[in-house]
């Protein structure tokens, strides 16, 4: 930074008007702040500047005043939006998120698990993440090593540098080797940070590391499958859980998959899931099989 | 660094006041959105304007701005103040929408708040040269006193027009921060922040943006006319 001036007769009126801006907005130091006073004091042509640069910045201010005019039609059609797509409204929402997998449409707030089967319908779950990109979202990996190495690996494919996404906090790793109530708090940190940089949406992708080493047990992994529901139900997110059908147990899938999931993804339908269990009753039942 | 509030950058959080409007917003209260709206939205379309130059492209960004706010009120902790995530929601719509249609952005690249080389608020030729015996650097053409003009002299119908002229003719850097801090009354915090600029840079660029709105203008302050 610069000295601080000496006295006024020391201070060039081509240096003081450089000064305004930060002096109109406080930010001189003490020191500064008094030279450009006593140089005021005595010259007459920069306190002109100085009051020629008030009115103008308070007629910008007058410029921004003057329209404030509403639209009619266009404020009773926010207001609309805000009666139908706010997370009060307790109706079904609106599908209007493309889904980025099997042409389907979600609703901010769901929590979906995917079933897949083949190398194919693994490798599609990157277009989940892909149409968030597009979208300008924010994508969190939530999984096993190896599934996320693949996932960046499509992403690759598809044009979308991971790397670069990563350093643009785009993309960003949520590790699942913790317990459950960390998991889920680092979740909803990561979302919330997102919406409070300006991000539209975050999309969480899960890949479960069931008995994977450094990962929770299995009734821990339920105990988060089952709340992460309600945790993200009035956020600006979609969360899709891949559930390999191939290697994991029957119980997993079903309580884990079926029972946890509000909503299902399966041969390329996205549908509601009759067999979701609210939390609460999940975790008591669990509780009970445990003991 | 300057003495100036904030120049931590810890940055200003929601007052009391709007995490109880958040909360009402929350629970579904269609006046307390409304009251919102009208505060912001011909401020989110003026901003949404510098991006876009299709009026009804720059609408709908104002409109996802708008789902934005309304879907993400449940995850919004306040840590910035509720007008700088509005207007962060807004910058970030308009900004992918200007790139997709092929457009230049404000502070779009990388080092993009790279400020350039030095700018004089005012022409050197209007002060005496550094090797003046007597008054170095001092004015030879002071501007004229002002208080010669009638009152609210600026606010006349022309030198509205002048005024947005000049704006228009800002560098659109430079445009975007003297309309968000002069226009539509941001501090220069405030701004800095929607649109992840140093401070410093943001007021050198705010600086800049005045001192030739003033000058383009120069002929209306005056008296004589």
């Amino acid at each position: 930074m610069r000295q601080p001036i000496g006295s006024s007769t020391g201070m060039p009126c081509q240096e003081l008007v450089e000064l305004v801006t930060a002096y109109l907005d406080g930010a001189l130091s003490p020191a500064d702040r008094e030279s450009c006073d006593a140089h005021w004091r005595t010259c007459p042509g920069c306190r002109t500047y100085l009051a020629q640069m008030q009115l103008v910045v308070g007629s910008l201010g007058h410029l921004g005043r003057r329209d404030a005019g509403e639209n009619g039609a266009e404020r009773n059609h926010l207001l609309d939006l805000f009666r139908t797509r706010g997370f009060h409204h307790r109706g079904p929402r609106e599908r209007s998120v493309p889904l980025g997998v099997a042409d389907e449409f979600a609703s901010p707030g769901d929590h979906i698990s995917y079933f897949w089967e083949s190398e194919d319908e693994f490798d599609a779950t990157a277009g989940f993440l892909a149409a968030g990109v597009e979208r300008d979202e924010v994508c969190v990996l939530l999984g096993h090593a190896g599934a996320n190495s693949r996932l960046l690996a499509d992403l690759e494919r598809r044009g979308l540098a991971p790397d670069r996404l990563r350093r643009g906090d785009r993309l960003h790793t949520v590790s699942g080797q913790q317990p459950a109530d960390a998991v889920l708090g680092a979740i909803g940190d990561r979302i919330r940070t997102a919406v409070d940089r300006g991000a539209p949406m975050v999309r969480v992708l899960g890949n479960l590391g069931w008995g994977h080493p450094g990962w929770p047990a299995e009734g821990d992994i339920l105990r988060l499958e089952a709340r992460v529901t309600d945790a993200v139900r009035n956020l600006p997110s979609i969360v899709m859980c891949a559930y390999d059908v191939r290697r994991l147990s029957g119980r997993s899938l079903l309580l884990g998959g079926v029972e946890c999931h509000p909503l299902t993804l399966r041969r390329g339908a996205l549908r509601r899931n009759e067999h979701h269990v609210p939390a609460e009753q999940f975790l008591e039942t669990l509780a009970l099989d445990a003991a | 660094m300057s003495s100036g509030a904030n120049a931590s950058g810890a940055g200003q959080t929601a007052t009391h006041a709007e995490l109880s409007l958040i909360e009402a917003l929350r629970q579904g209260n269609e006046d307390a959105f409304g009251r919102l709206v009208d505060q912001h939205h011909a401020s989110l379309r003026r901003v949404a304007r510098l991006y876009l130059s299709n009026r009804a492209v720059a609408e709908e960004v104002v409109q996802d701005t708008w789902l934005g706010v309304i879907q993400g009120m449940w995850a919004f902790e306040g840590r910035s103040s509720l007008k700088t995530w509005i207007f962060r929601i807004l910058i970030n719509h308009a900004k992918t929408r200007a790139v997709r249609e092929g457009r230049t952005v404000p502070f779009g690249g990388v080092g993009a708040d790279d400020i350039g080389g030095p700018e004089a608020a005012v022409s050197p030729e209007r002060f005496h040269p550094a090797n003046h015996p007597a008054e170095p650097g001092n004015w030879t053409s002071p501007p004229r006193d002002i208080r010669t003009s009638p009152e609210g002299r600026l606010l006349a119908r022309e030198v509205g027009e002048q005024l947005q002229k000049a704006i228009d003719a800002l560098p659109p850097n430079q445009r975007l921060v003297l309309t968000l801090r002069d226009v539509e009354g941001c501090s220069t915090e405030e701004v800095c922040n929607v649109l992840g600029i140093q401070e410093t840079n943001g007021r050198v660029l705010l600086h800049r943006a005045r001192a030739k709105v003033r000058a383009a203008l120069e002929p209306y302050l005056e008296g004589g006319g």
